[in-house]
């Protein structure tokens, strides 16, 4: 190819929603991106089910918006459905979730990258990467192949090709190519990656069957609404406005982004849940299941049972809860969740039809099993740049990840770092204290993965300090740092920050003068004593300054949240403060753990595989002890004592 | 950075033996961080901005439940003239292993926590108070012993002591297990949340802490000292035993038989050993019904004696041995005690004849004017020397200061979790599950860190979750 082709900073192989992010970042940091995506009218689709959010997922998509990403707003718009989830409990561990409508917000999603200045969208299959020998002799990435014979070149590629490499679906015996029902299968890239000696392994993950809603009969079903004031995920109180509902300014024509005003005109899901018959259909089915006959090599994730899996494992649970949810406003057809299966077709059909209100039902697309190549993630550094490709990222399911909102904050973080490889910068990497999209990037690095990682608020051990709507303030500085967010939303961030913070002050240094509280101490202390005990407004007994009440909803639950659980909050803080002496100490990516003296060879050898990007890494690499963790850390304190580090 | 001054948190406080542990005989503890100058000024009754530097004071180490633990010297340096460059505490004791993990765990209740290996030389290094081949040398000496530690840590773990904390992580993790399906899969048809069931097993597993802590024969001696218990008929002299052995008038002593009717207890250094010696009621097979019942308990405590001091009196009869003291013979725990020897003179020391099987070594004494004491004493100290590696390498449990350390952390967690549960207005559950864990790090500092996949493990295999 001819070399006055232009040379992108960072290209983005895949258009799901890891590939979307990680191009959006990169763009927006104004890089020059390319993304290129085997089927532009399937730009950040939902494979799976059409909802975004739910636990520990929810707080991700907020992190992604406080870090200037698009998965937030783009589902407050095109949501159909909100509902907070865990709303009895504390505000830790609540989490915000929506339907959405399936279409609309690929539709939409795609209208953002083609507006996104600096961002070139191109419809191509990549199916091979071209390396170079890079100065130091390492192998280093230079651009892509593509099936349309075309090369692109790049200082730096991010791989978010999800399930589709080397792709290939199971319904019993039969079986197609592809990452999912109706798409290719990356056949070729694969070997691109093994020539480069990256190892891959095979995992799978399975989806139910889609019905025609007109063949439901949902009078049979309870109804699960939206709730009527919705929880967002976007931080609408500091974003710039976004200009969404109207027909935008600098657009030519009509054009006009898809979205509604967030929260207006939800719908239902529909409860229903399996019978005795179901049960029997799948125990005298199982043998052709493709997962039970052992057609799949793959692991799946144990989170996330197929219909086989839950009737096996649990075989005295006479039934199993579903969940029927709308892909959206402009269609009929319905997602049938917890029926997933890779029961022959017609076993499908009579299973579906055991179930009540299903009857009659149609099925529009079968239930089936997946399984596909993926990289496993300890090959990576925690900027998430490969050990053994300089200048080439991973992003999203091929890391070994599911889900959408995984997926996500990996390509915003990758979109990031490519950029800031190119131009010879640190890197971004989240603490595992500072958020949800830390403790995801540092497990898959740090510890891998061998079933299909999905998030869990267990999976924090800080996870008290990360309520949803902290996400803004708790990774601010990464924003400001990385130039993620304007100016002037920083601006708001840190206004919020000093009116919660003033609040918080107020409330612990000063007394109730009127009303029943005097006499027992602080506004703070009162709440403390009243906390759990809630009254209309969740305030419980205490009545708190007007003033107070008269703050935003945002502002005010965070200041009642710090204040009611300070006590456990500090011990938090306390925690994370005695880790951070060691975590926040970084490991420069050319370090030589072979000159340190005095560490043992098991650990040295640990070290020399894993490659950890900060001594709190290091230290979670099992067999790593303290001992080691010491003598790292005088010398890298050596190092930069005489100007080496 | 946070680095260079050694600790982000200047609070964070670290002790640890600074000596080779075991047979020196004296243990210098050194303590170092932020915390040191407000520790020595409520240990030694100074005052936090007075203290005197660099200087060498005599002082009992009290702990925190107001008993003396043994006489120290201490002395305070402020940094960075020090050798970590932190304030630093150093407590100088004899070298009773017993001793110098008594002083570490009332350190540890205090506010430090126990230094990690290596870290002294850690701090001293970022604080620009050593160079770095002076450093590495040290780290290769430190390295060296934490992979012995690491060895013999191994090889309790295989122990007893693995079983029962393996024992107790797994029943902590069911427990998490069912705490956190409700937080993470609220939406799952899971079965009714039974926090009752939450609650009793949290209870079974404060209860093992408990029992971890307690039965620990270890802990028990750090806690309480060695017993030894004093019996003998009345009037032979016991309680002017204990007395002479304290050095003051303790117990009330007088011609009448039968004077003391209960316990009598005194914690007292024999050499670099803390005894807690135990005075009773005088064994009489003709006895009132008081002092019958003094007797019984005398029998009751024997069970738990690791040294028993049989008093008789030189001028009576040769008496035969108690039929209480008999299944105690042949555990070389009992010394014959013959008193008032200033009442008879030429009897000497030396094994009992026959008449006794085994023989006990006899010491012919004088309560009245110390004749024969410092041999008593000597054989005391050497019969405590025997029983330590019996207390160390106890089949059953052995745990060192670190240990007793982290579990009592863990317990503390529990019960908090436990209060959280039972509250009348019950903690939120995230909250509960936060001291669980707090619980499950303390007992894998231990046993080993406990991944969270463990839990999940748990909670797959108990629950029907996903959709
Ligand atoms: C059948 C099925 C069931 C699933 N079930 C669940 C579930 O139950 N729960 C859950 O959380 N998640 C589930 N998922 C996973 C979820 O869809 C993914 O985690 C998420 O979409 C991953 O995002 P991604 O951006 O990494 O990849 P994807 O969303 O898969 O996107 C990959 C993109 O890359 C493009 N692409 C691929 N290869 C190339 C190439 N060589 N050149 C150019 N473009 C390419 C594709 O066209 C696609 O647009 C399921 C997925 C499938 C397919
Ligand atoms: N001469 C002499 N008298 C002693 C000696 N030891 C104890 N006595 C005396 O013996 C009497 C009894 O002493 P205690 O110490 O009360 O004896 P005890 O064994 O505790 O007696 P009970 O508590 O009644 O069982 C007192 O009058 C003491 O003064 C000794 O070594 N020499
Ligand atoms: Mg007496």
């Amino acid at each position: 190819m001819s070399s006055d082709l232009p040379v992108y900073d960072v290209i983005v192989c895949g258009a799901g929603h890891a590939g979307c992010e990680a191009a959006l970042a990169a763009s927006r940091m104004g890089a020059r991106t390319l993304l290129l995506t085997g089927n532009l009218d399937t730009v950040a689709q939902m494979s799976c089910n059409p909802a975004i959010g739910g636990q520990a997922k929810g707080q991700i998509v907020r992190e992604i918006d406080a870090l200037g990403g698009e998965m937030a707003i783009n589902t407050d718009l095109t949501g159909i459905q909100f509902r907070l989830l865990n709303e009895s409990k504390g505000p830790a561990v609540q989490s915000p979730r929506a339907q959405c409508d399936k279409k609309a917000y690929q539709f939409r999603l795609k209208h953002t990258l083609e507006l996104q200045p600096n961002l070139k969208l191109f419809q191509a299959t990549v199916t091979g990467l071209m390396f170079s020998k890079g100065p130091s002799g390492v192998r280093q990435i230079v651009g892509v192949h593509t099936n349309l014979d075309l090369d692109f070149h790049g200082r730096t590629v991010v791989v978010t090709t999800g399930t589709f490499l080397r792709g290939l679906m199971h319904i019993c015996q039969n079986k197609n190519e592809g990452g999912r029902m109706g798409d290719f299968s990356a056949k070729t890239l694969s070997a691109s990656f093994l020539e480069a000696g990256i190892e891959l392994q095979r995992l799978k993950t399975g989806t139910p069957p889609r019905l025609s809603g007109r063949s439901i009969d949902f009078s049979q079903m309870e109804a699960q609404r939206g709730d009527a004031v919705p929880t967002l995920f976007a931080f609408h109180d500091t974003r710039d406005p976004e200009p969404m509902f109207h027909v935008e300014q600098g657009l030519t024509g009509r054009e006009q982004r898809l979205g509604w005003d967030p929260g207006t005109e939800q719908v239902p899901c529909w409860l229903t849940h399996t019978t005795e018959r179901t049960a029997q259909l799948v125990r005298e089915n199982l043998h052709l299941s493709a997962m039970y006959s052992g057609e799949i090599e793959g692991v799946g994730p144990r989170y996330c049972p197929s219909i086989e899996d839950k009737f096996v494992r649990f075989a005295d649970k006479p039934r199993h809860i579903l969940y029927l949810e709308p892909e959206g406003r402009a269609t009929n057809e319905y997602y049938i969740n917890g029926l997933s299966t890779s029961l022959p077709f017609a076993v499908q059909v009579e299973m579906v039809r055991s179930i009540p209100g299903l009857e009659r039902a149609e099925l529009l697309r079968p239930a089936y099993a997946v399984e596909y190549d993926f990289a496993p993630p300890t090959q990576l550094l925690a900027s998430l740049e490969s050990k053994l490709v300089e200048n080439l990222f991973f992003a999203g399911q091929i890391n070994g990840t599911s889900g959408y909102e995984e997926a996500a904050c990996q390509g915003l973080v990758a979109g990031v770092n490519a950029v800031r490889k190119g131009r010879g910068e640190s890197a971004l990497i989240i603490g595992r204290d500072e958020g949800y999209t830390g403790v995801l990037i540092d497990d898959l690095v740090t510890k891998g993965t061998r079933e299909p990682y999905r998030m869990f608020t267990s999976r924090a051990e800080h996870r008290l300090l990360f309520n949803h709507a902290s996400s803004e303030l708790r990774l601010a500085h990464h924003a400001r740092d990385f130039g993620l967010v304007s100016k002037s939303r920083l601006e708001r961030i840190e206004a919020k920050r000093a009116r919660i913070e003033g609040w918080i002050a107020r409330l612990e240094a000063s007394r109730p003068t009127v009303g029943s509280g005097v006499g027992q101490g602080t506004w703070a202390d009162r709440l403390r004593r009243d906390q759990g005990r809630s009254g209309e407004n969740g305030l419980g007994g205490v009545e708190l300054p007007e003033e107070f009440l008269a703050l935003g909803d945002a502002d005010r639950a965070e200041v009642l949240y710090r204040v009611v659980y300070a006590g456990y909050l500090e011990r938090e803080r306390r925690h994370v403060a005695r880790l951070q002496d060691v975590d926040k100490v970084r490991v420069p990516a050319d370090f030589d753990f072979d000159a340190v003296k005095g560490l043992r060879s098991e650990s040295l050898a640990k070290l020399k595989a894993a490659r950890p990007l900060s001594l709190g890494q290091a230290g979670r690499i099992s067999g790593v002890n303290p001992a080691d963790i010491s003598i790292l850390l005088v010398h890298l304190a050596a190092r930069r004592r005489t100007g080496q580090g | 950075m946070t680095t260079d001054s050694g600790s982000a948190d200047g609070d964070d406080t670290i002790a640890a033996l600074a000596t080779p542990a075991g047979t020196a005989a004296l243990a210098l503890i050194r303590v170092s961080g932020g915390r040191s100058r407000v520790m020595a000024a409520a240990l030694f009754r100074g005052d936090p901005a007075a203290l005197p530097e660099r200087r060498y004071r005599h002082a009992d180490y009290r702990a925190l439940g107001g008993e003396v633990l043994d006489d120290a010297v201490w002395s305070f340096g402020v940094g960075p003239g020090t050798f970590t460059g932190e304030d630093t505490l150093e407590i100088c004791t004899h070298g009773n292993p017993l001793i110098v993990q008594l002083v570490l765990a009332d350190l540890f209740a205090r506010g430090c926590r126990a230094a990690e290996p290596g870290e002294f030389t850690r701090r001293a290094f970022l604080n620009g108070r050593m160079e770095l081949t002076q450093a590495e040398a040290v780290m290769d000496i430190i390295h060296a012993r934490s992979e012995r530690a690491l060895v013999a840590a191994q090889q309790q773990l295989r122990g007893g002591l693995g079983r029962h904390l393996e024992e107790l992580i797994a029943a902590l993790l069911g427990v998490l297990a069912r705490i956190e399906a409700y937080i993470d899969f609220p939406d799952e048809d899971l079965p009714v949340e039974d926090r009752e069931l939450v609650r009793t097993a949290l209870a079974d597993v404060l209860r093992g802490t408990e029992r971890l802590l307690a039965t620990h024969r270890y802990g028990d001696l750090l806690r309480d000292g060695l017993k030894a218990v004093l019996l003998g008929a009345p009037n032979v002299g016991k309680s002017s035993l204990l007395n002479a052995l304290v050095g003051r008038d303790r117990a009330i002593v007088s011609p009448e038989p039968g004077t003391t009717r209960d316990f009598i207890e005194e914690m007292v250094h024999v050499g670099p050993h803390l005894l807690r010696l135990i005075d009773t009621a005088g064994m009489n097979p003709a006895a009132g019904r008081v002092e019958q019942m003094g007797m019984a308990k005398t029998v009751e405590r024997l069970s738990e004696a690791d040294l028993i001091l049989w008093v008789t009196d030189v001028t009576q009869a040769s008496a035969d041995v108690p039929v209480e003291l008999r299944p105690y013979l042949g555990a070389d725990i009992v010394l014959h005690v013959r008193n008032k020897a200033d009442l008879a003179a030429g009897v000497s020391g030396g094994m009992d004849g026959g008449g006794f099987s085994p023989a006990l070594p006899i010491f012919t004494v004088s309560a009245l004017n110390g004749t024969g004491l410092g041999d008593l004493r000597a054989a005391i100290i050497a019969r405590a020397d025997a029983l330590r590696p019996a207390m160390a390498g106890d089949e059953h449990i052995a745990i060192n200061a670190r240990h007793a350390d982290a579990l009592r952390r863990a317990r503390e967690s529990l019960a908090s979790a436990a209060a959280g549960l039972g509250a009348a207005i019950p903690a939120p559950i995230e909250l509960v599950a936060s001291d669980v864990r707090g619980a499950l790090d303390a007992l894998g500092e231990v046993a080993g860190r406990v991944d969270n996949e463990r839990m999940l493990d748990a909670l797959f295999s108990t629950f029907c979750i996903g959709k």
